[in-house]
């Protein structure tokens, strides 16, 4: 706010228009994409498949979508004697991974078990009438346990070192140097690397979104990350790194987040392999329900690409968005439906009284409908005080119809969410607290005192803009 | 995050740093010596939102460690940080059947009490909140243990005004403030905040907040915008 005020450069709430950073990622992923194009053409090298190498393989495999429970089962303890074997060996296992994509794909996989599990195991819990399935998932109480998750991902994190091998990285040394046994082999850090995100991902499908946010310490989002080198964790990556910014009202940074990954999409669409773009398709869709709720609570000018797709997709629901008032709440409650992880509970549900069993999804919705009914008038009050430089309080009130206390506690709520925590350089977590409305206004007494920054044009911008459209 | 909205206060001690930035916040044991900093928090008025969250996440993964007075704790310590996501970070780790309002058990009771007046504050509705803290008898047993609850609310209400407020009415600072009658509030504004009252008027002086100053956005230029264009000419013609 005191910068905003004093005349200096002012903080613009998306200051890093610049799209220098995802054209580089562009290139340097479309070679990428182009070389193991060429790979594949070639013979594979090694023809002779032993054990360990199909579990390996079948680790990184999706479980069929209709699989029983016993398969659920028999699926988890491949998992743990998979991951016992690679932890527990005495030294470390000497095996490379089968391909690049394979240490994402397996604790991607890892994870989604996990999740769509807890998801089932609550479902048939609140449904009560699948006695034989209550039966088994009792007898089996340990299985997919929150615990033994965390525990694998947490355990090869410490043995790759990778945090460390990270942290020296940003020092500009050499990361082999600090990797030790374990780390410096392709396996163990590559899905040391992974694990990190995940379990930015299981803390976010718990509700622990600071958490969340702070085990990304390590890893620097806006220079050329590891992960970026394969899609799906560069994607999912900035989803729950965006997500958790919202649900910790920081929705400047997130829609930064969100909006970095879809631009970057949107450029790579024409290079992607279709099986992993397709299985992206529905994340997108998410992220721009969720930049629409974020852009409703917090107007900010979007990127031109993302602009266009959000009003074509949804266009409707923005405009109510941004209305604000009670006719808001449903649209909200949809998109974040229709665009929020799918929450777990890490406990055993309650088999004996299936009514005590909530969804998560309706729990971490219903805290996050607080804060935008709380929040729900601020549009009201900035589209009238955007008329006025002076105006009385009470006759406010009375073309709002409300009474002049309601009108009061309006007036503070809309003026203290004028300042939000923004991210600087450092890690995800810290923030610097900026005024991010073009609005101001004080009382005296019941007289408002109103005052808009004026925004100039943005000329330099534009030109830069249009220039580059025209030569690309 | 900093201190000031009680993230990562100052006063934390070095265990229980390490706590919760290491393993050992999953340790079912690390939850008494939680509790314990809990206490000290309530004590001594800091408050410690991050490691509060500590403990909550191992009540979340050990429900059979639950201690009800340290939960309800917790949610008034973190009400006192408002308006911020705190009460709502705190409110996301507790288990749903417990913030339910379909749950019925004393502790889902005191949690939906206290999410009432944490809307309050939130919502501005400052008058509201001193009324609801005085309609039942409970809202008293629940913040028992908060050392100066209802001074740090007052004063962080106060706070909240100078940043709006250039001038405010007794009566509404009295109402806003929860306090009896006039003197009192005219006692508080000049002790306590530093403020002038004069003819019924409670003068707030100038701060960065209260000024609302026409400014301009003007656009910020810098040599490194045009970094691509001259490369590229620079290319072409090479």
């Amino acid at each position: 706010m005191a910068t905003f005020q004093n005349g200096m450069a002012p903080i613009r709430t998306m200051d890093n228009d610049s799209d220098v950073e995802e054209e580089a990622l562009v290139a340097d992923y479309k070679e990428q994409v182009q070389y193991e194009d060429g790979l594949d053409d070639q013979e594979p090298a090694m023809s002779q498949q032993d054990d360990i190498q199909s579990r390996l393989a079948a680790a990184a495999q999706p479980l069929d979508f209709s699989a029983g429970l016993e398969a659920k089962f028999s699926s988890y303890d491949n998992y743990c004697s998979l991951f016992h074997h690679i932890l527990n060996s005495e030294g470390p296992v000497d095996l490379e991974p089968p391909s690049y994509y394979w240490a994402w794909d397996v604790i991607d996989e890892f994870i989604y078990q996990f999740n769509s599990f807890s998801s089932y195991r609550a479902r048939i819990a609140r449904q009560g009438t699948n006695e034989e399935e209550i039966q088994m998932l009792r007898e089996n109480s340990n299985t997919w346990g929150c615990y033994s998750v965390l525990n694998v991902l947490y355990s090869l994190i410490q043995r790759s070192q990778i945090s460390e091998q990270l942290n020296a990285m940003k020092r500009n040394e050499d990361p082999m140097a600090v990797a030790g046994n374990y780390g410096t082999k392709n396996l163990y850090r590559m899905l040391g690397y992974f694990s990190i995100i995940g379990l930015l991902r299981v803390h976010c499908l718990l509700g622990d979104f600071s958490l969340a946010l702070k085990t990304l310490d390590d890893i620097e989002l806006n220079k050329k990350a590891m992960f970026a080198r394969v899609m799906a964790a560069h994607f999912t990556t900035y989803y729950y790194v965006g997500f958790s910014y919202m649900m910790t009202r920081r929705y400047g940074d997130a829609i930064r987040m969100f909006s970095h990954i879809l631009v970057y999409v949107s450029r790579t669409k024409n290079f992607q392999k279709s099986a992993q773009y397709d299985s992206i398709t529905k994340k997108n869709e998410q992220m721009y329900a969720l930049i629409a709720i974020c852009v409703a609570l917090h107007p900010t000018r979007l990127d031109d690409t993302i602009h266009t797709a959000l009003r074509e997709k949804y266009g409707d629901q923005l405009l109510k968005l941004q209305k604000g008032g009670p006719d808001s709440l449903p649209i909200f409650e949809e998109l974040f439906r229709a665009a929020c992880p799918k929450f777990i509970s890490p406990v055993l549900p309650d088999f004996d009284h299936p009514e005590n069993n909530i969804d998560p999804v309706d729990h971490h919705l219903a805290i996050f409908m607080d804060e935008i009914k709380t929040t729900m008038w601020n549009p009201t009050v900035k589209s009238y005080l955007r008329l006025y430089t002076t105006m009385d309080l009470k006759k406010l009130a009375g073309f709002l119809t409300v009474e002049p206390e309601e009108l009061r506690a309006w007036l503070l709520v809309n003026k203290q969410r004028s300042k939000q925590l923004r991210w600087t350089d450092q890690s995800l977590l810290v923030g610097e607290l900026v005024n991010v409305s073009d609005l101001d206004y004080a009382l005296q007494g019941d007289l408002i005192h109103i005052s808009e920054a004026k925004v100039g044009r943005k000329l330099v911008d534009w030109y830069l803009r249009n220039l580059s459209r025209t030569y690309a | 995050m900093n201190g000031a909205n009680g993230e990562d206060p100052s006063e934390r001690p070095a265990e229980i740093r390490s706590i919760i930035n290491g393993l050992e916040r999953y340790n079912p044991e690390a939850a008494g010596v939680l509790e314990a900093y809990l206490s000290q928090q309530c004590e001594e008025k800091f408050c410690d939102c991050n490691a509060n969250r500590a403990l909550l996440k191992l009540y979340q993964l050990n429900p059979d460690r639950i201690k009800d007075e340290a939960i309800t704790n917790i949610l008034v310590k973190s009400m006192t940080q408002f308006p911020s996501p705190q009460f709502d970070l705190a409110l996301h780790l507790l288990s749903p059947s417990q913030t339910s309002p379909a749950a019925k058990s004393d502790l889902s009771d005191a949690i939906a009490k206290l999410r009432v007046l944490n809307l309050q504050l939130e919502g501005a509705q400052y008058a509201r909140f001193w009324a609801t803290l005085e309609s039942d008898d409970i809202y008293a047993d629940l913040t028992t243990d908060i050392a100066g609850f209802e001074d740090m609310i007052r004063v962080r209400i106060a706070q909240l005004i100078s940043q709006s407020y250039r001038e405010v009415d007794v009566s509404v600072l009295e109402n806003w403030l929860g306090l009896d009658d006039e003197d009192d509030t005219k006692k508080f504004a000049v002790e306590t905040c530093g403020w002038k009252v004069a003819d019924g008027l409670v003068q707030i002086p100038k701060n960065a907040e209260n000024e609302a100053k026409k400014t301009e956005i003007r656009e910020d230029v810098n040599i490194d915008m045009f970094a691509r264009v001259i490369k590229r000419s620079w290319e072409e013609t090479a």
